[in-house]
């Protein structure tokens, strides 16, 4: 077994371009979810519009691949207004059920036969990125750093756009926070008629909260899109909001921190558990007797498997994540 | 029913000792498959309908048309059928010439082969460049198949009433669970694959009838159920964990759960054996096959009898008693933690039923469940969430509103309609049509 390779992929993984996106659409997820106490289970869709923006520039629009930015604020207002007008005032649990059902339909819609020519269908789109591969100071075809963190030209470029819009996102919604702005929104946390009680708009906060952490999650998407190259409709589907979740509670909830280390401690530990797995079926199944334990083709569900069970467990356990602090945990909504 | 604590933990011992078999059995098939899949050779049949669409052509898959793949001299190497993408893949043991055959008779009503003669394709050993050698069918609208407006209406009244039953059943559960508790329970799509699975285990790889292992499948997702509760929900009630946050362990519930069934029993859709071919009965425009009738009759029996239930007996009484208000429920002397109990061994029950159905009436997957989740939501608001009745309508009508879209829209986005219905109702009357207001917040 290749302990060093699997040490130093492990490693890498803390750093790499999964843990940077995972962390800014944790950011994204924290402002509804952690802050405001907003159960968006669509934070997928929201990504899709970053990704599908940037995509459908050059393909369909023709236009420069930054109006991408533009283009996707836009979309994430649009599906924000969709999925929040009709439950913002309700319950918590129909934002879910909306959010869950819309992230669904939105991926239906983009790798659909029907609109192939505008979103490529199960191909998605490819080709998009030449003005951002252009700017790349670096050699595509090199690799920099010392092992384990070793990057080649191309990934290299995004891990450090990835790692400066991570901080960027986090010293925003820190400073947000502390403002008056933050305060009334954990208030809506807390105790939403205790602040609907002093005069403030609820509704139009809550809406607000959506559709920052919506943006958020929007870059989130445009990293993955620009790292990959490509843009796939299943990255986007509907269990890729939990991973994020699970990655967000791990590190704890309503902690700028949280996010990041929570994003870079899930990819660790799910690369760790990958490739373990992987060099354990590498020369065949695994038997113990007559009985088959894991074979190749099942580390995949293995793995996301434990991502299930953690959540759980981190759930009933330690609500408050590794490092939260529980007090900021008071998420019972009604 | 489960009155005393040791015929409760009776039970839960017999569910895990049932639950461990079904793993290890099925893991064993999944073996013996995945032995022949892991040399790697693999043909995959794609069937697609071309439709003319504004002058251009558009290719939509077909799904559960059967593939036989044989040997030049005829003995047979696998057979399977087209999942939703259309493809279908048949593991084969080595490079070698081969025939593979679509079964025309399979195909949905209205479709044709483009090309009669080629309802066979046999492909020399050369051809696999790689070790996945891909062979597509292409169907269209026959001149035999000239529907008229008011035939297709029916046939996906048919289809609608079909599916309208099996959302019905499978919503009961999640609904009466979030009036009884107050948990909107998103891993109630893997109780409804739960009882697919089971399903697909007792009829396909223990080859017993399904109606004689029907009911003990129904009886298994019950306490696949109660294992719910006892296992999680109620230890979570116990320890004052919030509403909210036993959502998201229901979140990771669901995650686990799929995961372990694509585990044992792997990403393919299986069928049903021995209903995977009938032939249509015509009853007047409409083409149903027995099959498909007796699950739609017998869903109709079990959807009245659910409604006689909760209107006459006293349990039932005491279920909607619970489900309405549970302090005042516990007042009048009704034992909640029962009623809760219950509640969730008849949602599985009938969650498992409506798996059976869904997986009689299309195919057997691991996330077949999970993909009607959606719906059931939808369903449930529509009717009232918290409400039993109400599950059943908005259910009902969910099922059919989808399958007479598909009229309008192509079929892959037939679902979009139903997140319409869902922000309607949420905007003009969030309670549903029978849900109570003081609920939704």
């Amino acid at each position: 077994m290749d302990w060093n390779q699997i040490f130093q992929n492990t490693i890498r993984a803390a750093v790499g371009v999964d843990a940077i996106y995972f962390a800014i659409a944790a950011i994204g997820l924290n402002v509804q979810f952690g802050y405001t106490g907003l159960v968006n289970f669509g934070q997928a869709a929201f990504m899709a519009c970053g990704s599908y923006g940037l995509g459908m520039t050059a393909q369909y629009f023709g236009i420069g691949l930054w109006w991408g930015i533009p283009l996707g604020i836009i979309c994430v207002i649009v599906l924000a207004l969709i999925v929040g007008i009709p439950t913002l005032r309700l319950r918590a649990d129909y934002l879910a059920i909306v959010t869950i059902a819309t992230a669904e339909i939105v991926r239906l819609f983009v790798r659909s036969v029907k609109f192939n020519n505008i979103f490529g269908g199960t191909e998605g789109i490819s080709n998009f990125s030449r003005e951002y591969r252009d700017l790349n100071p670096f050699d595509p075809g090199q690799t920099y750093g010392v092992a384990p963190f070793r990057f080649s030209g191309y990934t290299l470029i995004t891990v450090i756009v990835g790692w400066v819009l991570v901080a960027v996102f986090a010293a925003l919604v820190w400073q947000l926070m502390r403002s008056p702005w933050g305060r009334v929104i954990k208030g809506i946390r807390e105790d939403e008629d205790a602040v609907r009680s002093l005069g403030k708009n609820v509704y139009a906060y809550k809406m607000q909260s959506l559709i920052i952490g919506g943006i958020i999650g929007m870059f989130a998407g445009m990293v993955l899109a620009l790292d990959r190259g490509s843009v796939q409709p299943d990255n986007y589907s509907r269990d890729v909001t939990f991973y994020v979740l699970t990655a967000l509670v791990l590190g704890g909830l309503a902690k700028v921190s949280g996010s990041i280390v929570g994003s870079m401690l899930f990819w660790v530990l799910f690369v760790l558990s990958d490739n373990i797995l992987r060099e354990i079926t590498r020369n065949g199944p695994l038997r113990i007797a007559d009985f088959t334990v894991i074979q190749s083709t099942q580390v995949g569900a293995v793995n996301y498997m434990f991502v299930g069970l953690g959540l759980m467990l981190l759930m009933t356990y330690r609500p408050q994540g590794l490092f939260g602090n529980r007090k900021e945990m008071a998420l019972d909504g009604r | 029913m489960l009155g005393d604590n040791r015929s409760a933990k009776t039970l839960v011992i017999k569910l895990c000792l049932a639950i461990v078999s079904f793993f290890g059995l099925l893991s064993g098939f999944e073996t013996s498959v995945g032995a022949a899949s892991s040399d790697d050779f693999s043909i995959i049949a794609s069937v697609q309908n071309q439709t003319l669409v504004d002058g251009s052509t558009s290719r939509t898959p077909v799904a559960g048309v059967l593939i036989t793949v044989t040997k030049a001299d005829g003995s047979k190497v696998g057979d399977g059928s087209t999942d939703e993408n259309g493809l279908c893949t048949i593991a084969v043991p080595s490079r070698d010439d081969y025939l593979i055959k679509i079964d025309p008779s399979s195909l949905p009503d209205g479709l044709t082969l483009l090309d009669a003669d080629k309802s066979t394709v046999s492909i020399s050993k050369d051809l696999f460049t790689t070790n996945t050698k891909r062979v597509t069918f292409f169907t269209g609208e026959g001149a035999s198949a000239g529907a008229s407006e008011t035939e297709r209406v029916l046939q996906r009244l048919a289809d609608g009433i079909r599916l309208g039953l099996i959302i019905a059943m499978c919503s009961v559960g999640l609904s009466l669970v979030f009036g009884t508790t107050g948990l909107t329970n998103f891993a109630h799509g893997e109780m409804v694959t739960f009882g697919g699975l089971m399903a697909f285990f007792f009829n396909v790889i223990l080859e017993i009838p399904i109606l004689i292992s029907g009911p003990v499948v129904i009886v298994l997702g019950g306490l696949f159920g109660l294992l719910f509760n006892w296992g999680i929900f109620a230890r979570l009630t116990k320890r004052g964990i919030g509403l909210i946050s036993q959502l998201v362990v229901t979140v990771g519930l669901s995650i686990m759960l799929r995961n372990i069934y694509l585990f044992q029993f792997g990403g393919r859709t299986k069928q049903l054996s021995s209903y995977s071919k009938q032939v249509n009965l015509e009853i007047g425009p409409i083409g149903i096959t027995p099959r498909d009738l007796t699950t739609a009759i017998l869903g109709v029996i079990i959807l009245v009898s659910i409604a006689l239930f909760l209107q006459r007996s006293r349990l039932g009484k005491a279920i909607r008693a619970v489900s309405d208000n549970v302090q005042l429920a516990s007042a009048t002397g009704i034992d909640t933690r029962k009623v809760i109990k219950i509640v969730w061994f008849a949602g599985g029950a009938l969650a498992a039923t409506g798996g059976i159905f869904r997986g009689l009436d299309e195919q057997v997957s691991f996330s077949m469940g999970s993909d009607l989740l959606f719906l059931m939501f939808a369903g449930i608001t529509l009717g009232g969430l918290g409400s039993a009745f109400g599950a059943l309508i908005g259910g009902f009508f969910i099922g059919i509103f989808v399958e007479m879209s598909s009229l309008f829209v192509p079929s892959e986005l037939k679902v979009a309609p139903a997140l319409f219905i869902l922000i309607v109702v949420l905007i003009v009357r969030p309670q549903g049509i029978l849900g109570k207001s003081q609920r939704v917040g």
